[in-house]
């Protein structure tokens, strides 16, 4: 009867060890390609945004979130020639079929310069269409449902319906999505203003 | 080799494991939104199916059967962890959109189902012919699926525009309701196949007799 | 919070929106008593193994850069609950046992369970916002079950159009009452 349980136990530790060593291994093959698809996805969406940035400064942890709905994942700050071009911040929180990231990007003029959804587990058909790139929420003007916010002020009301249009059928999406837009614009445009004057003063000073 | 065809040929209509043997029937609805999808997921069902089967038909001597289930579990997993990550590294658009349920596929029953009362008892050749003969009978129905859900519902094939622009594509087919009831249409379809395959073979095999006799 | 519960439980249900749990949806609910016995040995499993798979994920194989283990490590421990669960009941509350009993060894392989599990994980939710989420889905669960099995009750004595005999029609009649539950959809902002 021991006899039994111990050969069992040696089984099934043999099977486990085996497959965690061969796990391992996969991992370590996948693992560098699974980062390198990330970053490029982001650089991807960042050098969208502000396609003429040199370079972009990390400011995640300088960064954090007003609002109890919406987490700040990342912060950008793209420069060229040593001055701030625009701010992204990568912001996520809960839209109707689970949480979805938006990367938003500010410009120095209080302007939205442009949104893309990264990630969104919302329905095929309705608010997933919020990631689609063939889905128009103004068809005469071909502008997606990200693609509308590029280009408009702070200052403006932010509401759905209103002065934002909605997915047909999807109202909660393009509400959640407006508001994490929103919320991380407001305090990209603050911090890119601060980072924005530190720059200004010693030139200003030497003068 | 006309063996290994009839296992083989099983699993595609007759015991077809989604429409016939009612199993592993989760992911078949929920990722068929689009062909892309469905064709991804067919595929990385079967190289689970595949791999786990060879593995337990290899072993199949040394495994006590006390101790079956969890070694079953264990080796399932581990297929289901290599094609998530290798599917995360080099198809990351497509396990994006497949989301939860490439890890689940450690749960489809098929998989279980097969390896306990197929790869456990036979040999490692049988095995691979019934693997990739379920592998097959699941991908099928899968696209299939898709197909008509994608084709009615977005107007569009594997991503590419089919229908005329005048379409005003039938949501309806993409959400979850649509999806219940084009499978209820598939099942309907296939038990209709099943019979006029059932008579043709009867058919056939009375003219064999009478040639006999 | 209570966003969440109702997402889980009817916007998001885990059967008729999100297409989980499939198999024993069809299997178990040709009665009205089985599908509810069901349903509580489901809910009560998964509330259990979200309450030991959090920890272990976020205190165990995170930090050791384990997170690639995920799969085979949950569905072991789904599995080896499920085992001490029955174990427990049989010995201890024999009333229950006999009630959930015959439904244990089906639950190692309901997805809908471990899916909770991992989306717990994927989708940040802190300790409380994921046993939330668990009473939610698997309530949801619940709630599919004994609709379906009530409607089924019905179907027995009703004429079925021919090609839509047998399981075709149990399909129809899910696509039904997902339809309705499309209609949730508008219950929380």
């Amino acid at each position: 009867m021991m006899k039994d349980i111990v050969k069992l136990g040696l089984v099934l530790a043999a099977f486990a060890a085996a497959a965690c060593v061969g796990l391992a291994f996969v991992n370590l093959a996948t693992e560098a390609q699974i980062a390198v698809n990330a970053e490029k996805q982001l650089n991807e969406s960042l050098s969208g945004l502000f396609s003429e940035a040199e370079r972009f400064e990390d400011l995640s942890a300088e960064l954090k979130s007003p609002d109890d709905g919406v987490k700040f994942e990342a912060a950008y700050l793209a420069l060229r020639a040593g001055a701030p071009l625009g701010l992204a911040v990568k912001a996520s929180g809960q839209s109707y079929g689970g949480p979805t990231t938006v990367l938003v990007g500010v410009g120095l003029d209080r302007k939205i310069v442009g949104v893309r959804v990264l990630d969104g587990k919302d329905t095929p058909g309705l608010g997933a269409n919020a990631m689609n790139p063939t889905f128009f929420v103004d068809k005469s003007k071909k502008t997606t449902f990200p693609g509308q916010f590029a280009g408009k002020a702070l200052s403006d009301p932010f509401e759905v319906k209103n002065d934002v249009i909605a997915i047909t059928a999807s109202t909660i999406t393009s509400k959640a999505i407006t508001k994490m837009i929103k919320v991380a614009a407001d305090a990209g445009a603050v911090r890119l203003e601060a980072s924005a004057q530190a720059t200004q003063a010693p030139a200003t000073g030497g003068m | 080799m006309k063996r290994l065809w009839k296992i083989f040929k099983q699993g595609i209509i007759n015991e077809n494991p989604l429409l016939m043997l009612m199993i592993g029937l989760c992911s078949a609805l929920a990722v068929t939104t689009s062909v892309s999808n469905g064709v991804g997921m067919g595929l990385a069902m079967t190289f689970v199916l595949l791999f786990s089967e060879i593995i337990i038909s290899l072993f199949r001597k040394v495994i006590p059967s006390s101790a079956r289930m969890p070694i079953f579990i264990i080796v399932i997993a581990a297929f289901t962890t290599i094609i998530d990550l290798v599917m995360k590294a080099y198809f990351p658009e497509l396990s994006k959109s497949m989301g939860v349920f490439i890890p689940l596929i450690v749960v489809n029953c098929i998989i279980m189902g097969r390896v306990e009362a197929f790869a456990s008892k036979e040999k490692v050749v049988d095995c691979v012919a019934d693997a990739l003969g379920m592998g097959l009978g699941y991908t099928w129905v899968l696209v299939g699926i898709a197909a008509l859900r994608e084709l009615l519902g977005n107007g569009t094939l594997a991503g590419v525009q089919v229908m005329p622009a005048s379409f005003q594509p039938i949501l309806f087919f993409i959400l979850p309701p649509g999806g219940f009831l084009v499978f209820a249409l598939f099942i309907s379809l296939n038990i209709w196949l099943k019979g006029r395959m059932q008579k043709a073979e009867a058919k056939s095999a009375a003219k064999a007799e009478e040639v006999a006799a | 919070m209570t966003k969440i519960f109702i997402i889980a439980l009817l916007i998001n249900n885990v059967v008729l929106m999100r297409f989980l749990a499939l198999c024993s949806y069809v299997g178990m609910t040709s009665d009205v008593g089985q599908s509810i016995g069901m349903g509580f040995a489901v809910t009560f499993v998964t509330v259990l193994a979200t309450a030991a798979t959090w920890p272990l994920y976020h205190f165990v194989l995170a930090p050791l850069g384990l997170g690639f283990l995920q799969i085979l490590v949950f569905i072991l421990v789904i599995a080896s609950l499920v085992q001490l669960v029955e174990f427990y009941l049989k010995k201890n509350v024999p009333g229950l046992y006999a009630a959930m009993g015959i439904y244990l060894p089906l639950i190692t392989t309901n997805c809908a369970i471990l899916a909770v599990t991992f989306e717990n994980i994927s989708n940040k939710y802190s300790f409380i916002e994921s046993i939330v989420y668990a009473v939610g889905a698997s309530l949801g669960y619940l709630l599919a079950m004994v609709l379906l099995a009530g409607v089924r009750e019905r179907i027995k004595n009703s004429p079925v159009p021919g090609f839509l005999k047998g399981t075709p029609i149990l399909f129809a009649a899910t696509s039904l009452i997902a339809i309705a539950f499309m209609g949730f959809s508008g219950l929380v902002k």
